[in-house]
């Protein structure tokens, strides 16, 4: 199992709020998500759910299935593995370097060490898309 | 006073006042955990935590699946299926993509 083990049944609404974030949250990272790609011009997506061993491998997978992998970023988070990967393309990662990556990650981890995904999530996508500047 | 009355003062009232305390609390946790942001499945680290894996994307048709499911914002990615799996693994070798991993 990868992703979610049912189809997106597109007028299923609820199904997400069997995830990990409240409707409140939820909100919060989708207007995240969205600031950080009108900033930027890049993707940038957020997994959060297990990852199969190697989990490096696996979220460099799931960036692949990304329309333009080398202007996306995938934010993956495994809250049971406590793992988080960043895999940004090739075109991203002029824009972010990888000490800037290793950076956001640091303080997401942080965040999420306290029990506060959403939190860290919102956060480390503001930093990666800072870092990024206007594209 | 009677044996009853003994009984029904110090033990019935106690046991009652127990009762009270005891309901009072169990249904305060339940009510508040709702009340604090969806407590009851709140994410606690090192502890097993359910919940249905989610994948968001600002733009839902940006993800290279041309099935249509269209995912919208916060909508669950449809299953990587082995064939999409194998395809994703021979395109392009993991070459050029950067960026950091962690761990808490």
């Amino acid at each position: 199992m990868t992703v979610g083990e049912k189809q997106a049944g597109s007028e299923n609404p609820p199904e997400v709020l069997d995830g990990p974030f409240s409707t409140r949250q939820l909100l919060r990272i989708d207007e995240a998500l969205r600031l950080a790609d009108q900033g930027t011009g890049l993707v940038f997506s957020v997994f959060v759910g297990g990852l199969d061993e190697p989990i490096r491998e696996h979220a460099q997978r799931l960036h692949r299935q990304l329309a333009e992998p080398d202007k996306s970023v995938l934010i993956a988070v495994s809250p049971n593995q406590r793992q988080l990967e960043i895999v940004t393309g090739r075109y991203a990662r002029k824009r972010i370097p990888d000490t800037y990556a290793k950076l956001a990650a640091l303080s997401m981890v942080g965040a999420f060490s306290g029990g506060d995904l959403a939190g860290g999530i919102i956060n480390g996508l503001d930093q990666l898309a800072s870092h990024a500047g206007k594209g | 006073m009677s044996v009853t009355e003994t009984l029904l003062v110090f033990v019935g009232i106690p046991l009652a006042a127990v009762l009270v305390i005891a309901g009072l609390s169990y249904a305060g946790s339940r009510g508040g955990a709702t009340g604090g942001g969806g407590g009851a499945k709140r994410y606690r680290p090192g502890r097993p935590f359910d919940f249905t894996p989610v994948w968001f994307l600002g733009r839902p048709e940006q993800l290279a699946d041309s099935a249509g499911t269209a995912l919208t914002a916060g909508a669950q990615a449809p299953a990587l299926t082995s064939h999409k799996l194998e395809k994703a693994s021979v395109e392009a070798p993991a070459g050029g993509t950067g960026g950091a991993s962690d761990r808490w």
